[in-house]
């Protein structure tokens, strides 16, 4: 901010302008905002190929505005998910049959064909609420709750943020804090880590695989400053460590046992009744993880155009690091319109315990999961928004992106027949979302 | 001050707890609110009003030949003996230039000759802009009061001030005139002269919003005091993707990068609050931490642009 208006020119406006009109000045203005309604809303459709995972999600934010820059904000957002995902077993040149989840039945993957369970189907509701108002001058506080529910998942959380501005409103400080709780009762109950899939059954009556309800908790503390660095320039680093204890473990996911020799994954010996045709068994996670998070931000202001570039490298104690670059470009076509371009880069490192299969015979590690998420892998999203304002003044926006991830599996993980077979297949999603901002 | 209203009358119709006069003046639609239950009341109310607008529309006009400022901007040269109004308003308009360095100049009219915003990408030439330059500059006009001297070809404008200076002076007349809650408001700029008493405040609507809000009208409650905007969400000029405001700098002679597209203030007086929302426009991509320095209430519209964070 230039120096010319460091000090406040109220007072000396206020003498020319009773100077000017006279000496009887008036009462002191009363003005306060009327309190007002804002909804923000998103339908998003989420589409991988392959009829993997889909999900059509709608989002309502209202926010209340009250007198005095306080504000209510609620949130509801409804998913429908549907598809099939990979249940961790790799692709083997035969058949492969497995139990369906809840116990029930089974399903079967053709030859060459990564391993989905198609089962996967559920819906989502989660709701949001917060507070924010002013404290004094400087200070800014903000409180809420969070719950979602799906059919086999419930969360709770709650949060609470303190900023204050500095210097002249030029830097700000933040910290703020989030602490939820996580249920999960798994169709078909809690599988034991690394114990094997079982064969199907008639009925649910047996109680088998029934074990209590799991939780885990999570604590999360983020640290931030924003700083205003020049006319045109906004900068933001954030801190961030989250420390997630309790039931980690996908309790749908599996890792295949495979020969030492051929790699190809061990046969079952035939039981009778409905079962899996080959050895896997469910993956096991650690019960705790530790993440540390740095973020930084800057978005440039050019004239009506704005850049937004951002960076995130997160480091935990499973040994997963990533690094994550978002770069937007906000660009105006007319004067209520604007294009904005996003691409985003992705790369982590796999967990310790991440492993494309396990070996017979040897002896069973600690934990293990060949979830491709704790994997090495890439992703990229390339994107285009088109916003523009409606004849009413409210926000209207379209978004398309296409995201692509791509595992990265050296030839030393493969042995025997798994060279040549896609262990890994790419993974690629569109992302529409239409978009509408209006206010009451 | 912009052109002289053509129809010179008022009308009065009845709302819910008040009535409303209405008339044009100032090229803006112009209205005063008065808490009375006679017709002949609110009558009187907005002729005294609108008496004093036309008042002050026909002696500040730029367009009205024979008028103070029509003699002035015709002088070639020669010195002018101004009035004591206009004396007490060239007197303001020299603090507001003193307290903005300069970017707030009654002889920035000149700028006109080569800026139209009409929206259209009718960008004036870097030459014509330096050629017309010549001519703005109060350190070019000798001013010993009552006495102005300016140069040939030089122009003074009351157009920054006069609408809120007519608003805060037709304020006082209402507060002279009646007890009744009333307000005046000529096209935006507008005073709650006295509180109203049969509702807790009045309902000004503000085109300003700020960003984190979504655009369109937002409701204000005003018990008392004035609210002014500056900006013009509809005069601009846009090209190569740069929309250009009409805020101009008479110290570069072009437009003021990374202006709001209108900021709105609210303060005791439609003057104060005016002033602050024109030179909070003149900081440009700073006008909003120019307005926290200040300590007042303000709503800045930046468009699009920055909107959705």
């Amino acid at each position: 901010m230039s120096n010319r208006y460091k000090r406040s020119i109220t007072g000396t406006l206020a003498a020319a302008t009773c100077t000017l009109l006279g000496s009887n000045m008036p009462e002191p203005v009363q003005a306060q905002e009327e309190p007002g309604w804002d909804f923000n809303t998103a339908l998003l459709y989420y589409g991988e190929d392959d009829d993997r995972v889909q999900d059509l999600s709608l989002n309502v934010l209202t926010r209340r505005t009250f007198v005095d820059d306080r504000f209510l904000t609620f949130g509801v957002t409804l998913d429908a998910l549907t598809g099939a995902s990979p249940n961790g077993a790799l692709p083997q040149s035969v058949p492969q049959t497995f139990t369906k989840p809840s116990g029930k039945g089974t399903y079967t993957t053709a030859p060459d064909q990564l391993p989905l369970d198609d089962t996967f189907k559920d819906a989502r509701v989660a709701v949001t609420a917060n507070w924010q108002q002013p404290l004094g001058r400087l200070f800014q506080v903000n409180a809420g709750v969070s719950a979602s529910k799906e059919y086999d998942y419930l969360h709770l959380g709650l949060n609470a943020k303190i900023s204050r501005d500095f210097n002249k409103r030029n830097t700000t400080l933040s910290a703020g804090f989030a602490i939820a709780q996580d249920e999960s009762d798994p169709i078909g109950g809690t599988p034991t880590g690394l114990t094997a899939m079982l064969n199907a059954v008639e009925d649910d009556d047996e109680g088998r695989r029934k074990g209590p309800l799991e939780t885990k908790d999570i604590f999360d503390i983020v640290f931030g400053v924003t700083q205003v660095i020049s006319r045109n320039l906004l900068m933001q680093v954030n801190y961030s460590y989250s420390d997630t204890s309790g039931y980690l473990t996908d309790p749908y996911k599996t890792i295949s046992v495979v020969d030492g020799a051929t790699g190809d994954a061990v046969p079952v010996i035939p039981t009778p009744g409905d079962g899996p045709s080959h050895l896997n068994l469910f993956e096991h996670r650690p019960d705790n993880r530790v993440k540390h998070s740095l973020y930084t931000q800057a978005k440039y202001h050019m004239n009506g155009k704005v850049l937004d570039l951002s960076y995130r490298y997160m480091t935990d104690d499973w040994e997963i690091d990533s690094h994550t670059v978002d770069l937007r470009f906000r660009w105006p076509i007319s004067d209520r319109s604007y294009l904005e371009p996003h691409l985003r880069f992705y790369t982590q490192t796999a967990a310790e315990f991440y492993s494309l299969y396990l070996i017979d015979g040897e002896p069973l590690p600690e934990y293990a999961s060949a979830d491709f998420r704790l994997g090495d892998f890439d992703a990229t999203t390339a994107g285009l928004k088109f916003g523009w304002k409606t004849g009413g003044g409210n926000d209207m926006s379209v978004r398309v992106e296409l995201y692509k991830q791509s595992g990265n599996i050296s030839s030393g993980q493969l042995i025997g027949d798994q060279v040549g077979r896609d262990n890994y297949p790419d993974l690629n999603a569109i992302i529409v979302q239409y978009g509408y901002r209006f206010g009451k | 001050m912009a052109s002289r209203s053509s129809q010179r009358g008022i009308t009065v119709d009845q709302h819910d707890g008040y009535w409303r006069g209405k008339f044009l003046a100032m090229a803006s639609p112009c209205e005063v609110l008065c808490e009375t239950d006679n017709q002949g009341g609110a009558e009187r109310l907005t002729e005294l009003v609108a008496t004093e607008a036309w008042r002050i529309e026909d002696k500040f006009s730029r367009y009205l030949p024979g008028n103070i400022v029509n003699r002035i901007n015709e002088a070639n040269g020669r010195p002018i003996e101004v009035d004591a109004e206009t004396t007490q308003l060239i007197d303001f308009s020299l603090s507001l230039y003193e307290l903005s360095h300069g970017r707030f100049d009654i002889t920035s009219g000149v700028l006109r000759r080569v800026w139209t915003f009409d929206g259209s990408s009718n960008i004036p030439s870097k030459s014509s802009v330096k050629a017309v330059k010549r001519y703005l500059g109060w350190k070019r006009v000798r001013w010993n009061a009552p006495v102005l001297q300016m140069q040939p070809g030089m122009e003074l404008d009351f157009g920054g001030i006069g609408k809120e200076y007519a608003v805060d002076r037709a304020a006082n007349l209402l507060r002279n005139a009646t007890p009744l809650g009333c307000l005046v408001n000529f096209g935006g700029d507008l005073v709650a002269a006295r509180k109203p008493c049969r509702r807790d405040a009045w309902n000004v609507g503000v085109e300003a919003v700020d960003a984190s809000r979504p655009a369109g009208e937002k409701l204000l409650n005003l018990q008392v005091g004035a609210l002014a905007t500056s900006g013009d969400a509809r005069r601009f000029l846009f090209r190569d993707g740069i929309r250009y405001s009409h805020i101009l700098d008479p110290l570069t002679g072009w437009p003021v990068p990374d202006a709001p597209r209108s900021i709105t203030v609210a303060a005791d007086t439609c003057t104060q609050a005016g002033m602050l929302s024109t030179l909070a426009m003149l900081e440009g991509a700073q006008a909003e931490q120019f307005l926290e320095a200040q300590a007042v209430r303000y709503w800045c519209n930046r468009g699009n642009a920055v909107a959705g964070n």
